[in-house]
């Protein structure tokens, strides 16, 4: 069974976020890097681009398959996470903690309320 | 014992489609490897060691002497062989692994979905089952979106004719009419299935491609068709 966090709010798409005072971390759910197996490759944004909800904006690589990572919410790319790029297990290893993608300033922190809650993700993949 | 990693060079490189390349990689001098149709190796270049991509085997076990793989522009991997590779070239290949396996049984009924470049295995287990001459029925259903996107076409055309026990299915889910496609259109249905299928006691069912379609495969075969989930093997691709 795979790892839902009940602090965090998820993505239909599989992503997870983390909000603290208006800025939301964002990674890939374990169901999600379960499903892709093991992770060879990750492209992040840029530091400083604005991203809309929903806009593809993080590529990931495993043996099987390649996958975009959308935005979960509108705003603007604070920080990405370096350690993903260099070592890509990091996200099948700490989905949830070491693993995360980006930083995101909120621009739209309404759309918040248009995430899953943990236990209704967990009906989305069969958890 | 551990299986060796060896630097195999591409003897040939075919492009199926403008999107989809076969690779043949040949093994070397004095190697010959046991291995299964159905199975998949795991290949990277050189200069990017710990960038790997696994690909289903698209030659079966009885092709000896090379590997070859059926590989999609998708990804730095898949852009970079569909793209750049060519004959000479050389690949890590680590050896093949894998349980999406076919079962030649001579009252089995072997019912495989395929979305996309999800078709390659089976070119494999239809290859083996036609050489051998096996009794074991074959039923390749395949989806992809337009005619021009069906890959290894004219092959399974070919083994159509060679193998009774064969039958090759396309469904075309955005054909339109410049395409002058007579088939079936739309997706693959639990109806269409079913009559594909016949006794569903005899069937082992196969998915493999993109995982919305291993999951719908997965949905009619075991909730609608109500086959045991022991009866069927997949292989999702993301």
């Amino acid at each position: 069974m795979s790892k839902i966090p009940p602090d965090l709010k998820y993505a239909k798409s599989h992503e997870w976020v983390r909000v603290q005072d208006g800025i939301a971390v964002v990674g890939i759910t374990d169901h999600a890097q379960k499903e892709l197996t093991d992770i060879v490759f990750v492209e992040l944004p840029a530091a400083g681009r604005t991203v809309k909800a929903g806009e593809p904006c993080a590529v990931v690589e495993s043996v099987k398959t390649a996958s975009d990572i959308y935005s979960p919410l509108s705003g603007k790319i604070m920080e990405v996470n370096p350690a993903v790029v260099e070592n890509p297990g990091l996200v099948n290893a700490e989905p949830d903690g070491g693993g995360w993608f980006f930083k995101l300033e909120l621009s739209q922190p309404g759309e918040l309320a248009g995430l899953l809650s943990p236990e209704d993700y967990r009906k989305q993949v069969g958890g | 014992m551990a299986k060796e990693i060896l630097e195999m060079a591409v003897e040939t490189a075919v492009l199926e489609l403008p999107d989809t390349k076969t690779l043949r990689f040949k093994w070397p001098e004095g190697h010959n490897p046991e291995f299964k149709t159905g199975q998949f190796i795991t290949v990277y270049w050189p200069d990017t060691p710990s960038y790997k991509r696994a690909y289903s085997l698209s030659s079966c076990a009885l092709d000896r002497g090379f590997y070859e793989v059926t590989v999609k522009r998708d990804g730095k991997m898949g852009t970079r062989i569909v793209d750049w590779a060519k004959p000479g070239d050389k690949l890590f290949v680590i050896p093949p692994v894998g349980r999406f396996l076919p079962v030649y049984e001579p009252d089995k009924h072997l019912v495989c979905i395929a979305g996309g470049s999800g078709v390659t295995p089976f070119r494999g287990f239809v290859r083996e089952a036609t050489r051998r001459q096996l009794a074991t029925r074959i039923t390749v259903l395949y989806s992809v979106r337009t005619p021009k996107d069906i890959i290894f076409n004219q092959e399974f055309r070919d083994l159509e004719k060679q193998n009774p026990a064969f039958k090759f299915e396309v469904t075309c889910t955005r054909a339109e009419p410049e395409h002058q496609w007579s088939g079936r259109t739309g997706r693959i249905t639990v109806d269409w299935l079913r009559a594909l299928a016949g006794d569903m006691s005899q069937c082992v069912f196969y998915a493999c491609g993109p995982n919305a379609l291993v999951e719908h495969a997965e949905h009619m075969v075991i909730q609608e068709l109500g086959a045991a989930k022991e009866q069927m093997k997949t292989e999702k691709w993301g």
